[in-house]
């Protein structure tokens, strides 16, 4: 299956708190080939962040399997030794994140951030300025983080993800900090940019308009319904 | 009765120090180990002139001289010499004395020496260890010295006494009158009811004459003294705490000297009436009765003497001022004047009262 | 909840805050009141032995023979109050004994006990009781002894008895000013160890109020005024000063007295300095400096906020003001002719480089990451200079204490090296033998050149002393200066070392053609080599070239040093001597021929090793506690900088996170967080290293001769460097050790990207 991008079976995961396993999530599956976009839906504390720290490999699943670009790469199984190196290479080359906020460092310049995440990536790093100005930000290359606004910090991370050319975004309430308009602004950007590039979208949302952009959605149990994983 | 210090001060110095506290004045209840220290016992008697000598098988003896001289001008001034010798270690008459060189600690001096004028007293004190030289004491001719402090015998019946303080001292001419008078029996001072005592004698007939210096002045002074020699092994018996020791000169010609030790409970009083025509009389405990009236720096300056069977009823004064003597061991020791049935001058020494008169 | 409760809360948060805080004023209290106290009570102590002390007297035989304990008692006699000590070598008990009589002290307790007896047990180490001392002298066959007769202050040569005289006693090397140069030093190192105390104060304190500010702006929202705001601030700080100082004065002084045991014996022994001035009761002085120090450093942006902008626009203006303070310094130093305005150049030099050495380390990073190819090195290289910036007042602390550490190194090995010089210059032979005052050294001396079978030629020389007139006739007049003779040049004077000279001045002053002055007499007088000096004796008059200048540590007095065949006839020597060096074994044959040439029964030689040895010993423990002190003072700043570098590192974890985000493996991240950590340290050490050797050449160039009018010798120790070095690796591997751990169990995140602790740049 080479055009699948991501795929996920039977995944759980539960905390321990208090000295009793608290679950989080179970039985989660996805699939998403190349170009598709999945809307990860559920209330704050559903567990949205801990599936997106899962599927890039920041946290191990209790139970199941994840295949990143048709290898299988995470299964609850698989010896820990083998697993850090593996998941690192991913993130480094296909496996784009974005966070809420927080995504650029503070010490470097956008350009010299979209061109550090595109060196990590293998990616020419020539082309900072070029995704920068596709994303509405020329002129401002070489600003601080703290000296422009929220979302132009947002289109800043849009095009770090973009210039290391990922076959995965993950991205977890990208515009959650922003106004109204400037997330519908990154939004449409993000939403344009996975078009033309051809990646795959996990979006991480409690915004039901945001959600609806997307081709699947996934809602995952609220974290009172815990009966699911019984 | 004359003050015994047990140098316990500067043994402790010299590394024999033992616990004091509990022996009385100075240490001089401490028991006499018998078999180490000679000790008088009631039947001992006086040997010329051996015993104006030192008595190296007793622990302890004193020469000492107090004086009521006057200056030209018609002040009065008290003097006081004293030399003390302790034994650390008794030594036999066979045995010879250890050579300077070998800086042999058995025995140690100390001398002390007071001038007393117009309500100021100064007092000096000297330490010397035996056998080295610097100080000590012969019989024949009698010579009683440490450093540059001295009494010696000039010619027979004529001494001479010098002593130099720091920024006092006095150099006089001392003519004996008359012959020791053994106190006690035959010389045995009883100091308590169960046999403790000191061999005691005195010379109480001294003509002075010479000149006191203090600072850039000489005074000529010239007076009437009192010589005392004791030795012993154990003065005080234990529980006794100090004693008043008092030698009068009456104008009368008449002399008294009384003494009594301090107890819990009482005491033990004894003396020796010296009248001006006679022999010496040893007073009985009962015989003589002293009674405190006034203190001054927590001692009593002022006493109430009465001799019973001599008519004499006196009230004996010390001269104002502050007179103890602030050397290892601080006692009293001050110039009175002798007033009521009779009158007269003389010598007060007080012992082991509370050392908070000594502050002042 | 009133606001001022509202406000302290804040440590119900963040107990760490207040922890480190309370730790950090308890400990530089305990520091900076352990030092001050130790140098104020060795400075007591010095000025009492000094008036109490004075000049300690010996009384001799006219006729040169040794005292005898009849000699005692004859002066006793006469009256004049000197003390027996019989010095004993014994072969079975280490060292010296001296046997005293503790009766014959009461004479000398009017005028002067001796310092070194005052108080001490007679417990054979060394005092014992004479007779003690006598009979175990007489028991071993191998022991020697020796009696001397110490007078006391108020006996004068007019009052001792025909036959005698007067001379003076010492029982220790002496080693003049080297005592009050050190004390100096101390002092010099308490204001350092305040200063650097003050700064980790207020970089701890700076930490909390960066999280604080942000409730103080909640609070005057809510209607609570600056003013009610920042007394509530300065009541807080009160109280913590109050009951954090007060203990740690108390823990200081504890400190102190522990060390003092071993610390007075070096001075009493060594300087003639007993510690006996006790509890030197200036507790409340140091406890009332730190407490202004506490309240100072954690205030001034409080309630000085006007101060507080003027700094803000002295930003900007930084780097050019910090440079110009620094030179200013620099130039106060060189041209300072007080010791005062050495101090505060001193105090100028810190400053400047105080405020730039955080910007040169951030200028440079800056620098790399201008030309960094590779964006990750490039990032590293902006983080430290974040680092850098952000951490100034801990960096700056460290680099103080690097600095100071390596001085005090620097100048604690000078002094023993210089102090070892010294005693090699004036014990340069391994025994010296006294000339009694009734012998001949002439006849010695010639005697000694007979027998090169028995001491080589070179092996041995002769010594006088005396006084000389030295002619000035710029100012039209003469002063007194001493004199100090030698001939023939022997070898072990080869080993003197020269400040000035000409080529081969020994060979010039084995000929006669010149003199030699000592450096204090040059400095006073402005002397050079090759001017020409004249020097008086009575209508005598003798003038020569100076040939060079030696060093002549720690003596006020101005020297010449006169080839022996110069010395006028007339002259009259105040001390004679031989310095011999030979074979221990062949000590007594000397000992035989000088006591049959000088016709006298007894020839006093002096065991210069002994005297070397015991005074290294004693440096040795003053030392150790002086090193020791700036140790703790680096251990804190460094523990100082670890907590910082935490605190801060945990407020940059999200973005070290990223990294592993991004695709990094987890030793790569270790790696670079070890050289971040490790290039920020070592930073600070390259900066403390320049600043570190000035500050010594300060101490022993400009410090000691202003104060004192001679100088050390200046040397560099690179390999206490390499320590430095190694220690400042340590401390950056264990802040990216702690970072390492805490990536590994925290996932921090910063709530927002405006989060004021963690986004900066």
């Amino acid at each position: 299956m080479p055009d699948v991008a991501l795929q996920a079976s039977g995944l759980s995961k539960q905390f321990i708190s208090g000295g009793e396993p608290v679950p989080v999530f179970c039985g989660v599956s996805l699939l998403l080939k190349a170009g598709e976009s999945l809307a990860l839906m559920g209330r704050s504390g559903s567990g949205k962040s801990t599936l997106l720290n899962l599927l890039c490999g920041l946290e191990r699943p209790d139970e199941g399997e994840i295949w990143v670009g048709g290898h299988r790469v995470g299964a609850a199984g698989d010896s820990p030794k083998e697993q850090p190196g593996q998941w690192a290479g991913l993130r480094r080359q296909s496996l784009g994140v974005v966070f809420q906020d927080a995504n650029l460092m503070p010490a470097l310049t956008l350009l010299e951030n979209v061109r550090l995440r595109a060196s990590l990536a293998g990616q020419p790093d020539g082309q900072g300025p070029e995704w920068l100005n596709r994303l509405g930000l020329a002129g401002l290359e070489h600003r601080y983080p703290d000296q422009v606004s929220g979302g132009q910090r947002q289109r800043a991370a849009l095009a770090m993800v973009f210039a290391m050319q990922p076959e995965v975004i993950l991205a977890d309430e990208p515009t959650g900090s922003l106004d109204r308009h400037t997330a519908d602004e990154v939004a449409d950007q993000l939403f344009r940019l996975q078009q033309e590039t051809g990646c795959a979208l996990v979006l991480a949302t409690h915004d039901p308009e945001l959600a609806a952009r997307c081709g699947q959605r996934l809602d995952l149990a609220h974290p009172g319904r815990q009966s699911d994983c019984q | 009765m004359r003050l015994i210090l047990l140098l316990s001060g500067f043994l402790l110095l010299a590394g024999c120090s033992d616990d004091t506290t509990n022996q009385g004045f100075a240490g001089l209840a401490e028991t006499a180990d018998a078999s180490e220290y000679l000790q008088p016992r009631p039947g001992d008697t006086l040997v010329f002139p051996e015993d104006y000598g030192p008595h190296p098988q007793h622990r302890i003896e004193w020469w000492y001289l107090t004086a009521n001289l006057k200056t030209g001008d018609g002040k009065p001034v008290g003097l006081q010499w004293t030399q003390f010798r302790q034994a650390i270690q008794p030594r036999s008459p066979e045995i010879p004395s250890p050579e300077p060189g070998s800086w042999t600690l058995d025995a140690a001096w100390m001398a002390h020496a007071a001038i007393s004028l117009g309500g100021e007293h100064r007092f000096a004190e000297k330490l010397a260890r035996g056998d080295v030289g610097h100080a000590g004491a012969e019989p024949e001719p009698l010579r009683v010295w440490l450093d540059n402090w001295q009494l010696r015998q000039q010619k027979p019946g004529v001494w001479h006494l010098s002593v130099h303080a720091r920024e006092w001292g006095y150099d006089l001419t001392l003519t004996i009158n008359g012959d020791p008078v053994a106190h006690g029996d035959r010389g045995f001072s009883a100091k308590s009811a169960s046999g403790e005592g000191s061999m005691y004698f005195s010379l109480v007939d001294i003509a002075l004459e010479g000149q006191i210096t203090l600072g850039e002045q000489i005074v000529p002074v010239s007076g009437k003294g009192w010589f005392d020699r004791e030795w012993s092994s154990q003065l005080l018996k234990t529980g006794q705490q100090g004693w008043d020791w008092f030698a009068l000169h009456l104008d009368s010609g008449d002399k008294l000297m009384g003494f009594q030790l301090r107890e819990e409970e009482g005491g033990f009083k004894s003396g020796t009436w010296l009248p001006a025509d006679g022999e010496p009389v040893p007073l009985s405990p009962d015989a003589l009765e002293l009674k405190p009236e006034e203190f001054r720096h927590g001692h009593p300056v002022r006493w109430r003497l009465q001799v019973h069977g001599y008519g004499v009823d006196v009230s004996v004064k010390a001269r104002p001022g502050n007179y103890l003597n602030m050397g290892q061991f601080p006692y009293w020791e001050s110039p009175v004047d002798v007033d009521g049935s009779h009158s007269g001058v003389g010598y007060m020494e007080l012992t082991g009262y509370a050392r908070d008169g000594a502050k002042d | 909840m009133n606001p001022f409760l509202a406000q302290i809360l804040h440590y119900r948060r963040h107990p760490f805050q207040l922890l480190a805080l309370v730790i950090m004023i308890l400990v530089a209290t305990m520091l900076w009141s352990a030092v001050s106290q130790l140098t104020a009570q060795a400075r007591t102590s010095m000025g009492q032995s000094e008036q109490a002390l004075g000049t300690r007297y010996q009384v001799q035989r006219a006729d040169g023979q040794p005292v005898t304990v009849e000699d005692f008692v004859t002066l006793r006699r006469d009256g004049a109050c000197v003390m027996p000590w019989l010095e004993v070598d014994s072969s079975t008990r280490a060292g010296r004994i001296v046997g005293i009589d503790p009766l014959s002290v009461a004479c000398l307790a009017d005028d002067t006990v001796p310092g070194a007896l005052q108080g001490s047990p007679l417990d054979g180490q060394p005092f014992m009781d004479i007779g003690e001392a006598a009979s175990l002298a007489r028991t071993e066959p191998e022991a020697a002894e020796r009696l001397y007769l110490i007078g006391a202050d108020s006996i004068s040569p007019a009052n001792l008895p025909q036959g005698y005289r007067l001379t003076d006693f010492s029982t220790g090397p002496e080693t003049g000013e080297l005592g009050e140069s050190f004390l100096l030093n101390l002092d010099a190192l308490a204001v350092l160890v305040l200063l650097i105390t003050a700064l980790l104060l207020r970089s701890v304190h700076q930490l909390g109020m960066a999280q604080r500010r942000a409730s103080f702006a909640l609070l005057f929202r809510y209607g609570v005024t600056h003013s009610s705001i920042r007394l509530g601030l300065f009541l807080e700080t009160l109280t913590l000063a109050l009951v954090c100082v007060l203990p740690g004065v108390a823990l200081g002084l504890w400190l102190a007295n522990g060390l003092a045991g071993g610390f007075g014996q070096a001075m009493a022994s060594l300087f003639d300095t007993p510690v006996y001035a006790g509890q030197g009761n200036h507790w409340l002085s140091i406890a009332l400096v730190m407490a202004g120090v506490v309240l100072g450093v954690c205030l001034l942006d409080e309630l000085a906020p006007r101060l507080t902008s003027v700094s803000d626009n002295l930003k900007q203006r930084q780097v050019p003001i910090a440079a110009g303070v620094l030179v200013l310094g620099l130039g106060l130093v060189w041209a300072g002719k007080s010791l005062p305005v050495v101090f505060l150049a001193v105090g100028l030099v810190f400053l400047g480089a105080g405020f730039l050495a955080p910007g040169m380390v951030a200028g440079i990073a800056r620098w790399w990451a201008r030309s960094a190819t590779d964006p990750l090195n490039l990032w590293q290289y902006a983080e430290l200079d974040v680092l850098a910036r952000r951490l100034a007042f801990p960096l700056v602390a460290l680099q103080f204490a690097l600095a100071l550490v390596l001085a005090v190194q620097a100048l604690v090995t000078v002094f023993e090296s210089t102090f070892d010089d010294w005693l090699s210059q004036r014990l340069a032979a391994d025994y010296y033998v006294e000339v009694p005052p009734s012998a001949d050294a002439t006849s010695a001396a010639s005697w000694l050149a007979s027998r090169p079978d028995l001491i080589e030629p070179g092996a041995w020389h002769r010594v006088v002393r005396g006084r000389a007139a030295l002619a000035l006739p710029e100012q039209g007049k003469s002063q007194g200066i001493d004199v100090f003779s030698v001939g023939p040049v022997s070898d072990m004077l080869h080993q003197w070392r020269f400040l000035d000279a000409i080529d081969a001045p020994w060979a010039a002053f084995s000929r006669g053609e010149g003199l030699m002055v000592n450096e204090q007499l040059a400095m006073r007088e402005a002397v050079s080599v090759g001017d020409t000096l004249s020097l008086a004796w009575g209508d005598q008059t003798v003038t020569l070239s100076v040939l060079a200048i030696y060093a002549d540590y720690g003596r006020p007095a101005g020297e010449v040093l006169l080839p022996m065949d110069r010395l006028p006839e007339t002259f009259s020597a105040t001390f004679e001597s031989l310095s011999v060096s030979l074979a221990a074994a062949r000590l007594h044959e000397l000992e035989r021929g000088l006591k049959t040439v000088w016709q006298v029964e007894d020839v006093v030689i002096r065991d210069n090793g002994r005297i070397k040895t015991l005074a290294h010993e004693v440096f040795d423990q003053t030392f150790l506690l002086t090193r020791l002190i700036t140790f703790v003072t680096l251990l804190l700043a460094a523990v100082s900088l670890l907590i910082m570098g935490w605190v801060f590192f945990s407020t940059r974890a999200w973005y070290y996170q990223l990294l592993t985000v991004w695709g990094l493996g987890q030793r790569e991240v270790t790696f670079r967080l070890a050289r971040l950590a490790v290039g920020l340290t070592g930073g600070i050490v390259l900066l403390a290293l320049p600043l570190g050797i000035w500050l010594t050449w300060v101490l022993v160039h400009r410090i000691n001769p202003v104060a004192f009018g001679w100088s050390l010798p200046m040397a560099v120790y690179p390999g206490f460097w390499l320590e430095l070095g190694v220690l400042s690796l340590l401390i950056g591997l264990s802040i990216a050790g702690l970072m390492r751990w805490q990536l590994r169990h925290a996932h921090s995140r910063p709530l927002s990207a405006s989060d004021v602790t963690g986004g900066e740049r």
